[in-house]
């Protein structure tokens, strides 16, 4: 069953119509410099939180998401602008930070703080909010690289099943099996940090 | 949002989204995206010296080497048939090490063999 993408990012921001997106990457590759500005523009906070799931290391999810933007410049005759240009260059951006992954040893996910992971005082809402997003952080990194970009681009980048298995190049199944497995991970955590509360 | 999910459950979940988001927020946009185009214009920048330039420069040099081994040659096949030798003759009465790596080497030529099987003729 293919599930059809919100009309809306989860985050409230609307998708860029497909025709403005190719019309974008088709200026972009002719040389216009203002075009190839634009997609970056829109595309990066998306780029880089999909390559910091994949990194966790913020500085190492920015270059990770650089070197995507970079190469998506170079390949743009290949993006077919018949069909969405998130998923391109999602596809893109997994990669990038998957192969800086790779070439790099992989940095200890920070532990957790006492405090945070063991509920202790918690004087107002903003070292609340960091201290949940520290716990996510944690639980995002236990979680199997491709179960995490799963998530992250379904929850967080409001991508279809389909999508994302075009982008993880895996069957759309596995796609909505990580989905699945990796909620039921992070939910539970959630649940624990309400009830906690 | 805390009900259990179905494996087909195709509907984005709204408040582990936001959390999520918050969680991987990578903070202002601005110098990031700066940074990518400045990068971008050095790429192009490098993508506009035309292929062809760069191997023509790559090329000058080995016509120069080239000319030069084709002047030596010739001026040594002209001398063999000048005097009646052979170009073995030659060759062998040339023997200095230049000139063997000259043109026994399947390489082109280096400007310092040339150059020393020249000195070496002079010699």
């Amino acid at each position: 069953m293919r599930s059809d993408p919100p009309a809306q990012l989860p985050g409230g921001g609307a998708r860029i119509p497909q025709r403005d997106e190719a019309e974008l990457a088709a200026r972009a590759r002719a040389g216009d410099r203002a075009a190839f500005g634009t997609l970056v523009e829109r595309f990066a906070p998306q780029a880089r939180r999909v390559a910091r799931a994949v990194l966790q290391n913020p500085d190492d999810a920015d270059d990770a998401a650089q070197d995507a933007f970079l190469s998506a410049l170079v390949k743009l005759d290949q993006y077919d602008p018949r069909r969405p240009f998130g998923p391109w260059l999602m596809r893109i951006v997994a990669n990038a930070a998957t192969d800086r992954r790779r070439r790099r040893a992989v940095r200890q996910a920070e532990a957790l703080e006492p405090e945070l992971a063991g509920g202790g005082s918690r004087p107002d809402l903003d070292a609340e909010r960091r201290a949940l997003g520290e716990r996510l952080r944690a639980a995002l990194a236990q979680l199997p690289e491709r179960r995490r970009l799963a998530v992250v681009l379904f929850d967080v980048e409001g991508y279809s099943h389909a999508e994302i298995a075009d982008i993880l190049s895996i069957p759309e199944g596995t796609a909505r099996s990580e989905v699945f497995h990796a909620r039921r991970t992070l939910r539970s955590l959630l649940q624990d940090w309400k009830e906690g509360e | 949002m805390m009900e259990p999910s179905l494996p087909f459950d195709h509907r984005a979940d709204p408040e582990l989204g936001a959390a999520l988001r918050a969680a991987l927020e990578p903070g202002d946009p601005a110098p990031f995206v700066a940074r990518v185009l400045a990068q971008a214009e050095l790429t192009r920048g490098r993508r506009d010296v035309p292929t062809w330039d760069i191997l023509a420069r790559w090329a000058r040099a080995g016509i120069a080497a080239a000319a030069v081994a084709a002047l030596v040659a010739g001026f040594a096949v002209g001398r063999a048939m000048q005097s009646g030798a052979t170009l073995d003759d030659v060759m062998v009465a040339s023997a200095g090490a230049g000139a063997n790596a000259l043109l026994s080497s399947p390489r082109a030529p280096d400007a310092s063999v040339v150059f020393t099987s020249l000195v070496e003729r002079e010699r």
